[in-house]
């Protein structure tokens, strides 16, 4: 039965022998993989990089299929982008367990020289390409993909010299993947966390990271806060000291600053002290403008917003988002206009109203949130987090998972800010619920229509459209307003 | 107009948020929506129109491997003796890709129309109705409202 408790080191070495036989990879020794991350210096220790940065630090997205191309694409990033933490973007066959395609898409890619995967096949590389690429560039680098079964990614890559991990059981469940079971995903990444815990005693900290944008289009930052904490709280049993939470940029200013002060204030409060909790913006993960200025401005906007919550790192886009995987060039400029805003605005001694009261709102309902799930679970969060999806009192917009309700609709409300449409049956207050109404009726009334999912479908395409708000007839390309 | 349409996601991709709201607008239209989901499989797509009696199958694809997940996707409709319309719509490629050249490899694979990831479902409602032959007089009682 699936419980919040710490594996056993028996368990551990069991899980981690027989996980080796999904795909042949070369055999590996976890003292010899201590020994290897001793010998890596300071500067690549990612936890140590992050907790002791003085400035919010930025790290792009960025993942080929060759080793070769990956240390050059991330050789350009650190260069050209001035990129102080890199990533390696993991492909999608791999976040499916399915090697063997990913080692098909490899070789199409090594014999015809084009990106037949949208990331670097980790497993495929082995412990040995993975090293092979640490030792290619000069910032640490962390593992990013989207795997609800991460276990042997997560051992080939900790033996490869990585030392940060993104995802989490619900993070990389719900808005990744349809049938995948969400007990079993836990079961699978207290594994994760586990190893990560074992490394983390012997003096390598790993640094893992909820993701915390989620489905990245319109989700209410309660819900992110929340989800986040209880990942932080799964990772923390299983000795995890070093937890980045995450955030993904709405676009509301007010409303991104209290949510970044709010996932900092409860992190710490609902996690033990012994553990360093850092946060990172992720800039607008929604839809993005076609056009470069355009996006370049989108991408802007979360710099000057990142400059005044200051998170400890920013994850970046680049003005080519809307096409798909960027060239190198473009992350790299995407990097250097955030840096540029960055640096121009965290000078500034700026004051803006009413992010005090949106912080008491949004903690507020993360809390109301967090008491149900852990009553659910009789205070074993693993239990009370299944039992909340399962019910739907915890719920995330868009989720294309089964095991979420998806019942919540998020919409703007006339200030631009992300609330709830529809509840479904979302555990919050009646009167932190009726706030979410209210302000949406307000922007139904400012725009003489009622609310509706028409309302949540022009949000989700409002910023690409040149907007924040998706307003009723406001829509200026030809086909719009669909 | 009782025509059925086929929705999903192919392949291991998962985004949901594009089909939900095509899903909406097909069915405000007046169309027969079955959204398979994402993360759905050739054998998925088919299988569906064999039991709803799909008359158009919706192909939507954001993560870059629509090319190698569609591969004998219309030699399979074909083999099970079947001939829907067929759109697919998305970023179909890895990288950025010309436009014109990702249509004609995805027309030259058999899809009827291939849509970019900026295409309204305005854009595909209006495709559908005049595949299908769907009069304006229909087309225009069930009109969407906003």
């Amino acid at each position: 039965m699936l419980r919040d408790t710490r594996l056993s080191a028996e368990k551990l070495s069991r899980i981690d022998e027989r996980i080796r036989d999904d795909w042949s990879v070369e055999p590996f020794d976890f003292e010899e993989a201590v020994a290897y991350h001793d010998s890596l210096p300071d500067k690549k220790r990612f936890a140590k990089v992050l907790q002791r940065a003085d400035r919010p630090l930025l790290q792009p997205r960025a993942g080929v299929p060759r080793l070769d191309d990956q240390i050059a694409l991330l050789r350009h990033l650190e260069g050209a982008g001035g990129a102080d933490l890199l990533p390696t973007t993991i492909d999608s066959y791999t976040r499916d367990n399915e090697y063997e395609k990913a080692q098909q898409g490899l070789e199409n890619a090594r014999e015809s020289g084009d990106d037949t995967l949208n990331g670097f096949p980790a497993v495929n590389h082995g412990v040995e390409g993975c090293r092979k690429l640490i030792e290619g560039v000069d910032a640490p680098i962390e593992v990013r993909h989207g795997t609800p079964d991460a276990r042997l990614l997560a051992a080939v890559t900790f033996a490869g010299g990585f030392q940060s991990f993104e995802g989490g059981p619900i993070s990389y469940n719900i808005p990744y993947t349809k049938e995948r079971d969400l007990a079993q995903t836990i079961e699978h990444w207290q594994y994760v966390d586990r190893l990560a815990g074992a490394y983390t005693a012997r003096g390598v900290e790993i640094n893992r990271e909820p993701f915390g944008p989620l489905t990245g289009t319109l989700v209410p930052p309660c819900i992110a806060i929340a989800i986040g904490v209880v990942e932080g709280l799964l990772a923390v049993t299983q000795g995890v000291r070093s937890i980045t939470l995450g955030y993904g940029q709405v676009g509301n200013l007010v409303q991104d600053i209290a949510a970044l002060q709010a996932l900092r204030e409860l992190g710490e409060e609902y996690l033990p002290g012994d553990v360093t909790v850092t946060t990172v913006f992720h800039e607008w993960m929604g839809g993005f403008p076609p056009d470069e200025a355009r996006a370049n401005g989108v991408i802007a906007l979360g710099a000057a917003t990142a400059a005044i919550a200051n998170p400890d790192k920013v994850i970046t886009k680049s003005p080519q988002e809307f096409g798909g995987v960027p060239t190198k060039e473009a992350n790299a400029a995407g990097l250097r206009t955030t840096r540029q805003i960055l640096d121009m605005v965290c000078e500034q001694d700026i004051d803006v109203d009413g992010i005090e009261e949106e912080r008491e709102f949004i903690e507020d309902s993360v809390r109301s949130l967090l008491d149900t799930i852990l009553e659910l679970g009789d205070e074993d969060v693993a239990q009370g987090i299944v039992a909340a999806f399962e019910t739907g009192t915890i719920d995330v917009p868009f989720a294309p998972s089964d095991s979420a309700k998806s019942a919540v609709l998020p919409a703007r409300d006339d200030d631009g800010r992300v609330r709830i449409l529809e509840f479904g049956d979302l555990a919050l207050e009646p009167e932190l619920k009726s706030v979410h109404t209210n302000r949406l009726d307000r922007r139904a009334r400012a725009e003489n229509r009622t609310t509706s999912f028409q309302m949540v479908a022009d949000d989700v395409d409002a910023i690409s459209d040149g907007r924040l708000i998706g307003r009723r007839g406001s829509s200026q390309s030809g086909g719009g307003g669909a | 107009m009782s025509a059925t349409i086929i929705l999903g996601v192919i392949g291991s991709d998962a985004h949901a948020v594009g089909i939900t709201i095509l899903d909406q607008a097909l069915s405000t239209a007046g169309f027969d929506v079955v959204n398979i989901g994402v993360q759905s499989s050739q054998q998925d797509f088919i299988s569906a129109v064999e039991a709803h009696e799909g008359d158009a199958v919706l192909v939507s694809s954001l993560y870059g491997h629509a090319e190698q997940d569609c591969r004998g996707f219309h030699e399979a409709i074909e083999s099970a003796g079947l001939d829907p319309i067929t759109y697919i719509g998305g970023n179909l490629a890895v990288g950025q890709d010309d436009f014109e050249q990702t249509k004609a490899c995805f027309r030259a694979m058999g899809f009827d129309r291939v849509f970019d990831s900026e295409t309204k479902p305005m854009e595909a409602i209006a495709a559908l109705k005049a595949d299908m032959n769907i009069t304006e007089s229909e087309a225009e009682r069930t009109r969407l409202t906003s």
